[in-house]
């Protein structure tokens, strides 16, 4: 870990590209999405965006071209990750997908082997073409099955059904993906721990190569302040707010902590061990590009409320679609795209320091024994309450107990 | 004019401070008071219910007599404190100097000292009144007479005051002025044909006030060449012209550069500088024997002119000084303490700085195991502790807790010895150690509608208040009695009073002495560790019910720790409830979201800030809203 000196900045060795289309809207998610006729049918807007993050990629290549020289140069590796994620990229047609995945190999490079994850909705319309898909480039699918329970879907408002689910994932290796992904959700209005085990063992029963199982968050990014001109998140609809009020009264912590728990154990006894707080994967199939978040690698992103960090600095794009367009694309064509609205922080020796830790502790590797050093007495507490324990290797990683409480231990140390 | 510089010399210190403070407060010397005879002076207070329109009739009296720039005008115009503005209220007096020019043609010097309405503040009111000769007494149209009116009336009497009423508000479609007047004869016995008419909003009855303000309210007296005897009724302090005194003249002339001896403190001064209200500080020359004005001292120390002090000439003393006041008496005492333990220092500094402005709270050092290092403080009431604690926070940037409010118990200890005053739960010994526990109780009068005397009756009763006497306003109003521990009323009775009276009711108390008490000391233990800021001190019969509520409430506002953790109420060794808190299970960022690594972060801090807003007992987390959990509980009954 560095400590002292301010960090440098790095080449992105990963690309996410934020497509920010759905059918309908999910009222418990805070992703940039739009949805109904923008993201399908005649006036959709599919084809301006397209035109937009090719302009985008255009704009953000060129940077780096500037400041580390062109792709494959010595300070400017290939991309070991690309993301799709949404939204539902897979509404996008298999041709813009090869498009846009050609555009990218040209200008960031793509190694030999690269991971190229597509998010996916189950659901027959919006599964896409996966084997064109595939064709274009798309090596790893990621679906949001959330639940396999039909009332627990009805109560999350997707538009999927279970079966939709096995369908999705049948498609996917029928396509020749390689890896295939489920998302699933706890602590969701209605779940018990019977129900949540059966969602489990139809999920495994599936046979994918990951599992990441997510915690249902209901946020309100208007109280976090992230909602305003330059902010990555757009403020959330009134019906949405209700539900999310409505549904934060049917959640339980207790029911939460057991869920987790019991997706460990069922997870890790099928072959998937954790590598990550939310994520268990065989062994080879942890996602690669999640990865370089939590290790703090540098990676590039596209997209209205994309988020990208260099080693020194992290930036977004600001979530409204409209001002984001109207940068890259003019109406007339004429004008010349600039970089869209939006913010950035950069950091200085301590927060990395700071960021390496809380990070690094959402692996199942955790961190170096020494690295701990400077929070000595955090992690003193931590250990005296079960949180930490000695791992492999010289280094610290989180319990059972401690990946649940695992706040408790990081807001001691930011 | 230039009225400080000294002829032919070069200007002193002195006059250089002085000039510099005037131009700050941007004076205009072409507005200097005039000189006025004694018997064309006229001293007064304006007493009313709190919302009946007292510091609005104020500010049409200032405005009708031109002593305001109307540009300058704002509404509440004496009210000069944020707090003041915000909460609608008066805290602090102020006085104000009027010309007027009345029917007769003569110039007349009207004094008006403003004074506080609500009941905790009763000790500053006695003070203004103690300066006037004459009171206008407001009452809203169609609210009538209320406690306060009364306890103010009372005081305003006792003072042998004359009384100027004037029925406020009668533009309001709800107005019954004939009813107030009815009120007026039966409860105050004041004739109907006294009774002004106005309406302060729309400026109507004012010029009658005034002519009667100078017709009915006599001229001040006291020979203005006797030794000089000023009494002190108030103070603030100002960082450039040290305590500022607010004083009325008995006897003698002061004049801009007496060097004046404060007869109480033995402190002798020169005056920096003499002035009256305009409201703001304007100096003049002299004031002489009936006026009101204010003298900078320069003093440094609110000790050496303490309000109820009597100014003499230094030269010339009088030998006798006025009779003064007896000191403000705190009936409530809670600890204040800083939330962060290093602002200890600024708190103490703090104190010592408000308690220039407002000597009636009084504070000492004390240490909680919960809370550390704080300071114990006496209050007039509830309101002044919640003013108090609010200019701390404000004035100074603090960020505070009080612990819950107490009155002084008298504590009798086994086998004699000196009776204790305790006003702190934590320190009252165990019951075995003690003879006997006495505790003060007041006399209490609520006006109110008839039609909520039962659920007044019952409220005030499970209070152990016992009910004394009920009398007839009006046909639908009755002033009801009650003799109650002072303890019972300091816990949320008056917001409950509001509230079962749909807020028709109003309250007054005063203080009737101590009786003995069957009392006990209610512990609090949050995992088996006593947290002596929550020590609380009830009836033996609401013990139990009373720790219940307790343990329930902590149960709800102490969040889930690592590990389970009991909180018990005792008393003694013997525990009275017991509540559990379940271990926290799950507290973790387990959100499907990439690469906003930053939101992430700023959440974790958000947390980190929360862990250092509570306060540490043991190994237990304990937020600020537990130690105020006392006051929000249910009404025990």
């Amino acid at each position: 870990m560095t400590t002292g000196d301010a960090p440098a900045p790095a080449a992105p060795v990963a690309l996410y590209v934020h497509v920010p289309f759905c059918r309908s809207l999910c009222p418990y998610c805070d992703f940039v999405v739009v949805a109904g006729a923008a993201a399908v049918g005649p006036r959709s807007r599919v084809s301006s965006y397209l035109r937009a993050v090719a302009a985008e990629l255009d704009l953000r290549a060129d940077a780096l071209d500037t400041a580390f020289g062109g792709p494959g140069s010595d300070a400017r590796p290939a991309l070991e990750t690309v993301y799709v994620g949404g939204g539902t990229p897979s509404l996008l047609p298999a041709g813009a997908m090869a498009a846009l995945l050609d555009q990218i190999r040209a200008r960031f490079g793509l190694a030999p082997g690269a991971e190229v994850t597509l998010e996916a909705n189950p659901g027959p319309d919006d599964r896409g073409d996966l084997a064109g898909l595939a064709r274009a480039g798309i090596t790893r699918i990621s679906i949001g099955a959330q639940s396999l329970q039909p009332a627990e879907l009805r109560a999350l408002g997707r538009r999927h059904r279970p079966a939709d689910v096995a369908d999705a994932v049948a498609g996917a290796r029928e396509a020749g993906i390689a890896s295939v992904s489920i998302d699933l959700l706890y602590d969701v209005p209605g779940q018990t721990l019977a129900s949540w085990t059966e969602t489990l063992e139809a999920a495994l029963a599936l046979g994918p190569d990951h599992v990441s199982a997510y915690a249902l968050t209901l946020d309100d990014p208007e109280a976090e302040g992230l909602t305003g001109p330059s902010g990555d998140h757009l403020p959330t609809p009134p019906g949405a707010r209700r539900w999310r009020e409505a549904a934060r009264a049917a959640q339980d912590e207790d029911r939460a902590a057991g869920a987790y728990g019991l997706a460990d154990a069922m997870l890790e006894a099928s072959g998937y061990p954790w590598y990550e707080l939310s994520n268990w994967a065989r062994p080879g199939h942890q996602s690669r590009h999640n990865l370089v978040y939590w290790e703090r690698r540098p990676y590039a992103a596209v997209g209205p409320g994309a988020h990208s960090f260099d080693g020194a600095m992290r930036q977004w794009n600001a979530a409204p679609l409209d001002a984001w367009m109207a940068a890259l694309v003019s109406a007339s064509g004429g004008i010349a795209p600039t970089m869209p609205p939006g913010g950035a922080e950069s950091l200085d020796a301590a927060t990395a320091e700071t960021e390496a830790l809380f990070l690094g502790l959402r692996l199942a590797r955790g961190v170096p024994r020494n690295a701990v050093l400077s929070r000595i007495d955090a992690f003193a507490w931590a250990a005296e309450h079960g949180l930490i324990e000695d791992g492999p290797g010289e280094r610290v990683r989180l319990t059972l107990r401690g990946r649940l409480l695992s706040n408790e231990l990081f807001a001691r140390i930011v | 004019m230039v009225p400080d510089a000294p002829a032919g010399g070069q200007p002193t210190a002195r006059d250089r401070l002085a000039c510099s403070v005037r131009a700050a407060h941007g004076v205009r010397y072409t507005r200097l008071p005039m000189s006025i005879p004694q018997s064309r002076l006229r001293n007064f207070s304006i007493i009313a219910h709190i919302d009946h329109g007292k510091s609005t009739l104020a500010d049409r009296l200032l405005e009708r007599t031109h002593t305001i720039d109307p540009r300058q005008m704002t509404s509440q115009v004496l009210d000069s404190m944020d707090l003041e503005r915000e909460k609608g209220i008066t805290i602090k007096a102020r006085a104000v100097r009027i010309e007027y020019t009345a029917a007769d043609g003569l110039v007349y010097g009207l004094n008006l000292i403003d004074t506080p309405g609500h009941v905790d503040f009763a000790y500053e009111v006695s003070h203004s009144l103690q300066a006037c000769e004459g009171a206008i007494l407001v009452i809203d149209a169609s609210q009538g007479i209320e406690a306060q009116t009364l306890a103010n009336v009372h005081l305003a009497l006792r003072q042998n005051l004359v009384i100027v009423p004037v029925i406020n508000k009668i533009d309001l479609p709800s107005a019954q002025p004939e009813v107030v007047m009815d009120e007026l004869e039966n409860v105050l016995a004041i004739p109907r044909e006294e009774v002004l008419l106005a309406s302060a909003k729309e400026g109507t009855g004012i010029a009658e006030i005034l002519e009667a303000i100078v017709a009915r309210v006599p001229a001040p007296k006291g020979n203005p060449r006797a030794p000089l005897r000023g009494l002190v009724f108030d103070s603030h302090y100002d960082q450039y012209k040290g305590v500022v005194t607010y004083v009325r003249l008995a006897a003698g002339t002061i004049h801009e550069h007496s060097r004046i001896r404060l007869m109480g403190s033995g402190a002798e001064t020169d005056i920096l500088e003499l002035g009256v209200f305009r409201p703001q500080l304007v100096p003049v020359q002299e004031l002489a024997a009936g006026e009101v004005g204010y003298i900078a001292t320069g003093l440094k120390s609110v000790r050496d002119a303490q309000v109820g002090d009597t100014v003499t000439d230094a030269a010339s003393p009088a030998s006798e000084p006025l009779p003064g006041y007896l000191p403000a008496k705190s009936l409530v005492f809670a600890g204040i303490y800083p939330i962060s333990g290093e602002d200890y220092p600024l708190l103490r500094d703090a104190m010592e700085k408000l308690h220039l402005n407002d000597a009636s709270f009084t504070f000492e050092a004390e240490s909680s195991i919960a809370l550390g290092f704080g300071f114990r403080c006496g209050f007039l009431g509830l309101l002044h502790m919640e003013i108090v604690q609010e200019r701390l926070e404000r004035e100074f940037s603090l960020e505070l807790i009080a612990s819950a409010p107490s009155v002084e118990y008298r504590v009798t200890p086994m086998g004699g010895g000196p009776v204790l005053a305790v006003d702190n739960p934590a320190l009252m010994p165990s019951a075995g150690e003690i003879e006997t526990i006495e505790e003060p109780w007041v006399k209490l009068s609520v006006i109110t509608p008839s039609t909520y005397i039962g659920p007044l009756m019952e409220l005030s009763t499970n209070r152990r208040g016992t009910f004394t006497s009920m009398e007839y306003l009006d046909p639908t109003r009755v002033l009801l009695a009650f003799e109650m521990p002072l303890a019972e009323l300091i816990i949320d009775y008056f917001d409950q009073l509001k509230s079962r009276s749909q807020g028709y009711a109003s309250m007054d108390y005063e203080e009737i002495g101590y009786r003995p008490a069957r009392l006990v000391k209610l512990d609090v233990l949050v995992n088996g560790e006593p947290v002596d800021a929550l020590s609380l001190i009830v009836h033996r019969d609401k013990a139990h019910i009373a720790g219940r509520q307790l343990t329930e409430k902590l149960k709800e506002l102490i969040p889930r720790q690592m590990f389970e953790v009991p909180v018990q109420a005792a008393i003694g060794s013997t525990v009275v409830a017991r509540e559990t808190i379940r271990a926290m299970r799950k507290n973790v960022l387990a959100k499907c979201y990439g690469g906003d690594i930053t939101r992430k972060r700023k959440l974790l801090e958000k947390q980190k800030e929360g862990k250092q807003r509570m306060k540490r007992v043991g190994s237990v987390e304990i937020p600020q809203e537990a130690f105020l959990a006392v006051l929000r509980m249910g009404d025990a009954g």
